[in-house]
């Protein structure tokens, strides 16, 4: 056990300035990194592994959003505009699945983010869209609500009206991670 | 105990597990191992989600509740960046999680991510493939590199998936399915 080698893996930065809810579920081994502020609404969910980036730009997540392992939320390089300046600002509700990169100004309300897909800096999302698998949205693009991202990039409008029972789903979700992931809030306050 | 193994990539179990000193697994008092099985670096497995929601079945014979998470046959082989996290969804209003098997021989490519219900053996998932939440595979599939399998889909033996949304593409030819077999591949894997 060299001491030394443990030390590398840990970079010990200064933690970023943040503004957590006290009922805020975050694991242990997520990372918040930068010098921008991380504002995280009540009950959200952050999952180990998730990355939240502030160094580029602030990162605003509202409440009852479930942000799953290794995906990458915040700007990865400078704001090229000043509609950018506020940063990646997530809306309530909103899941965010494996290893999906979110770059967006803005992610409406009860939208789905799934495995491995791609938000592009500065795109904005309207409520209630649906990024599926693998699926990527462009840089600054612009998507109305009820949007649904499917297959090689085709493009639908939801109608089934389903929207108040996905949001509830998200809430009941909430309600079981909370108990099964330990959350380790003083570390990053 | 009086002599020291030398400090490998890899720390293996008295069941011949081969498991990565990088790879990031949660929760891993509710994961089984079957034995001989290899896990990569950067490999997540949630074994932290476990079922909330009491099963009928143990409740009505007064059975203490098993706690599995996940649970993984013999001869696996995880690649670098895979993901297995077990699915979970809404039964009768409660959300609950609920466990992923894995059957024996199953090899995951790098960067794939499994939510799958139940795999059966000899399966090849290639690489960056997304299996979708409650997705049943069974003996003998394969699943070309880059292939999203959609949440529920049951994919019968012997078949060849592939596309997005994955359809069945073709069939394992006759004799086919000795390629399956990892145990070669367990043995190119040494503690250096």
């Amino acid at each position: 056990m060299s001491s030394s080698k443990r030390a590398s893996t840990m970079p010990a930065g200064p933690k970023p300035p943040t503004s957590l809810a006290s009922t805020l579920i975050i694991a242990d081994n997520a990372t918040l990194t930068g010098t921008n502020l991380i504002t995280i609404g009540a009950s959200t969910i952050v999952h180990p592994r998730t990355r939240i980036s502030c160094v580029h730009a602030p990162v605003t997540i509202g409440s009852s959003c479930i942000l799953s392992e290794r995906s990458s939320i915040g700007f990865q390089s400078s704001p090229s505009g000043e509609d950018q300046g506020r940063g990646v600002v997530i809306e309530n509700g909103v899941v965010v699945e494996i290893g999906a990169i979110v770059e967006a100004s803005r992610i409406g309300e009860g939208s789905l983010i799934e495995v491995n897909a791609k938000v592009g800096k500065g795109a904005v999302l309207g409520k209630h869209c649906k990024i599926g698998p693998l699926c990527t949205v462009a840089e600054g693009e612009v998507l109305p609500d009820f949007t649904v991202v499917f297959g090689n990039g085709q493009r639908r409008i939801d109608s089934s009206g389903a929207q108040e029972l996905k949001l509830k789903m998200v809430g009941r979700q909430v309600e079981v991670l909370r108990k099964l992931i330990p959350s380790n809030l003083a570390k990053f306050q | 105990m009086s002599k020291k193994p030398a400090k490998g990539e890899y720390i293996e179990t008295d069941t011949g597990n081969k498991v990565s000193r990088k790879c990031q697994i949660v929760g891993s008092t509710n994961i089984i191992l079957g034995g001989k099985t290899i896990i990569q670096a950067e490999v997540i497995i949630r074994g932290d989600l476990i079922r909330t929601l009491p099963s009928s079945r143990s409740a009505s014979s007064g059975a203490a509740q098993s706690n599995v998470a996940v649970a993984i046959g013999r001869y696996c082989f995880f690649s670098t960046g895979s993901a297995l996290r077990p699915p979970g969804k809404l039964f009768q209003g409660q959300f609950s999680h609920y466990p992923l098997k894995i059957g024996d021989h199953v090899y995951v490519g790098p960067s794939s991510v499994v939510e799958a219900a139940l795999i059966g053996n000899h399966v090849h998932i290639g690489q960056g493939c997304v299996i979708g939440k409650f997705a049943i595979i069974k003996d003998f599939v394969k699943i070309l590199d880059g292939t999203i399998i959609p949440p529920n889909m049951v994919i019968p033996s012997f078949s060849i998936v592939g596309g997005r949304p994955g359809r069945v593409v073709g069939e394992i030819p006759e004799g086919g399915h000795e390629a399956f077999d990892l145990r070669e591949l367990y043995k190119t894997i040494k503690n250096s």
